[in-house]
């Protein structure tokens, strides 16, 4: 072995607590990063993935000017043809008021949300009916479930109660209907219908004499990278109907814009973490080539050049980082995989979308190793600033 | 026999106006292959700075320096390191070892600084000759003062140099164990027809040697230097 790369292993290591302190740097800086992946990413994924679970699916299908007139069958069937969908559902909605006698007292709430649903094919396109914790989904005429903050707000409305709702019908007419509350639903992360009613799509055409009107069609894929390609598989086989085809992100863009750049902000804290871990490689290394002043010299004495010198502690930038990238790695995917197994979620409620995203740890452990070589330039340059007397120095 | 070491007209100064110092004033003499110098003067008086500038470890102010025949005064940092490598060998004082190394380590290092890997059986003989075949796989920093300049000794002598120089080789020894360092380099000279030039408050250790060279506030005289100017030191 070459004996520039010996001596800088044998520094480092004969230097157990300069060492440790460096590589843990690295390891903190890299576990900084990942953890704010797993946790905000996560959550970011999390909030798409509930959006396209519960409203809009992989695409989402609306009509430019007006509702959706073809019949729910036929598009159904025109979607479930295609290999990679899943399933496609109707849903329709309104805004409604809602009224509830409860221990003798009449409570109104105005402007709640109505969405009706096809209980068939709604179980199948979407997971919002998983949100129902007590009672059931949707499953007759006559029936409704609550979302948790609208039971709240009429006073405590519970699984079994009655609920008058009014909508307005197209002529403007005023269409009142009593419903059995049949469950109620509470998603973690509220995405779901907690601040809606949900009723059968069918009642509610009656109620807004809409019949065949469908507001809007959420189409669920096996495979979600394909939604771009039935989208425009879907528009290219309708050119001369108003749909407007998109998928979750397209739809839920609004909602989403301002979490993007959180997320950078965040990112860029964690690549602060970084550049602090660097500077506590240059402290520590300075440390380490100040204990050497004279070893140092005594090599220069003996015919080091001072590249030699350089490429010690260059080295030892390079072990430094590699430890460290190894470790901070190691860690930060045992964290994700804590995170995945014990389906860790935000604020104790929203379970958070953990994935591995292989090119950001790769990348991630990459730039820190190379952080901790740069980190060790400047400490190895002064190193060869060392002059040879210094191996003469009496004191 | 050809002279190793060649000076002329050497002068050091350091530092500037005020704080001016003349280290060395105008020295010159010449060292023959396989002499053992000693070089003597009261504390202050320049031996450091002689011995610095023989080992081509900083530039003299004015002069020149030959070591066998070659001008060392027009090499580049480069050249004067591989120079140092080849032809001379250094024993300190202090703190003369790696102490990450291992005493085989140590003596090995300058061939390995020269690009040469092999050498190991010259390290261990040069290792039994000073003593220490027992110790050689210790960590440097596990032995003692003494031992620690057994093993610079051997590493001064490893790469067959023109010179070797040392700086108070004794300066950090017991008085019996400086006894015993003393007569294992007396002993490699002759045996090896080794050129030494050490420094040395210890003039009485060393009895007989082939030449003493005292300086004395920079100047550099021929022979021991008289009795009263040990008084000072
Ligand atoms: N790097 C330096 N900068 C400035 N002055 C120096 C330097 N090195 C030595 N000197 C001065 O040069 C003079 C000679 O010093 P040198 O170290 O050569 O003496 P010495 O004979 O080796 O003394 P000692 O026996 O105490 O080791 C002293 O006055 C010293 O203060
Ligand atoms: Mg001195």
């Amino acid at each position: 072995m070459d004996y520039r790369i010996k001596l800088a292993k044998r520094m480092l290591f004969n230097q157990k607590g300069s060492l440790f302190g460096a590589v843990l740097a690295v390891t903190i800086g890299i576990l900084v990063i990942h953890v704010n992946f797993v946790i905000f990413q996560g959550l970011f994924d999390a909030i798409v993935r509930d959006i396209s679970d519960y409203n809009t699916g992989d695409v989402i299908i609306t009509d430019e000017f007006d509702f959706i007139d073809k019949s729910d069958q036929s598009l159904i069937r025109w979607f479930e043809r295609i290999p990679v969908v899943q399933a496609a559902t109707p849903r329709l909605s309104t805004s409604s008021e809602m009224n509830m006698t409860k221990n003798g007292k009449l409570i109104e709430e105005t402007r709640i949300s109505l969405v009706g649903v096809d209980p068939f094919n709604d179980v199948r396109a979407s997971t919002v009916h998983e949100t129902v914790t007590e009672g059931s989904y949707v499953f007759s005429r006559n029936s409704i479930v609550l979302g948790s903050n609208i039971a709240r707000d009429l006073g405590g409305a519970q699984v079994g109660d009655s609920v008058k709702v009014l909508v307005v019908d197209r002529w403007g007419q005023d269409q009142i209907k009593r419903f059995t509350v049949t469950g109620i639903a509470n998603s973690p992360g509220g995405q779901g219908f907690d601040y809606s009613g949900v009723i059968h799509i069918d009642t509610l055409r009656d109620m807004m004499s809409r019949h065949g009107d469908t507001g809007s069609f959420m189409v669920k894929l096996y495979d979600h990278s394909k939604a771009l390609e039935v989208k425009e598989f879907f528009l290219r086989s309708f050119p001369n109907e108003d749909f407007i085809a998109e998928t979750t992100e397209e739809a839920s863009e609004a909602q989403l814009e301002g979490f993007r750049s959180g997320i950078a902000m965040i990112n860029m804290i964690g690549y602060f973490g970084m550049m602090a871990s660097a500077f506590a490689i240059v402290t520590i290394q300075m440390m380490l080539v100040n204990g050497k002043t004279r070893q140092i010299g005594v090599m220069r004495s003996i015919g080091a050049k001072r590249k030699d010198i350089l490429i010690i502690f260059i080295f030892q930038g390079m072990i430094i980082g590699a430890i460290g990238a190894g470790v901070g790695t190691a860690a930060g995917l045992g964290y994700t995989v804590y995170a995945k197994e014990t389906k860790m979620s935000f604020n104790g409620s929203l379970p958070l979308e953990v994935t591995y995203n292989w090119e950001k740890v790769i990348q991630t452990a990459l730039m820190s190793f190379i952080l901790a070589i740069i980190a060790s330039l400047y400490p190895s340059y002064r190193a060869t600033k060392l002059l040879p007397v210094e191996a003469m120095r009496s004191v | 026999m050809s002279s190793v070491l060649e000076i002329n007209n050497m002068s050091k100064i350091y530092g500037e106006a005020d704080n001016r110092v003349k280290a060395l004033d105008d020295v010159s003499f010449s060292i023959k292959q396989g002499e053992f110098v000693l070089i003597v003067g009261s504390s202050g008086s320049g031996k450091s700075t002689l011995l610095n500038m023989i080992g081509l470890l900083d530039h003299p102010t004015k002069g020149k320096i030959s070591i066998d025949g070659i001008d060392t005064t027009t090499l580049n940092d480069d050249k004067i390191s591989s120079f140092r490598n080849k032809k001379l060998g250094f024993i300190f004082q202090f703190s003369n070892l790696l102490t990450d190394l291992s005493v085989l380590e140590n003596v090995l290092l300058p061939l390995q600084i020269g690009g040469n890997n092999t050498g190991e059986k010259d390290a261990m003989d040069l290792l039994k000759a000073v003593g220490l075949e027992d110790q050689i796989y210790k960590r440097a920093n596990k032995i003692s003062g003494g031992q620690a300049q057994r093993v610079a000794i051997a590493r001064g002598l490893i790469n067959k140099p023109s010179i070797v120089l040392a700086d108070e080789p004794t300066g950090n020894l017991d008085s019996v164990t400086s006894a015993t360092i003393v007569q294992l380099m007396k002993s490699m000279a002759k045996k090896l027809n080794q050129t030494f030039i050490i420094v040395t408050h210890d003039r009485e250790h060393f009895g007989n040697v082939d030449r003493v060279i005292t300086i004395k506030d920079g100047k550099a005289f021929e022979g021991d230097m008289p009795s009263e100017m040990e008084i000072t030191v």
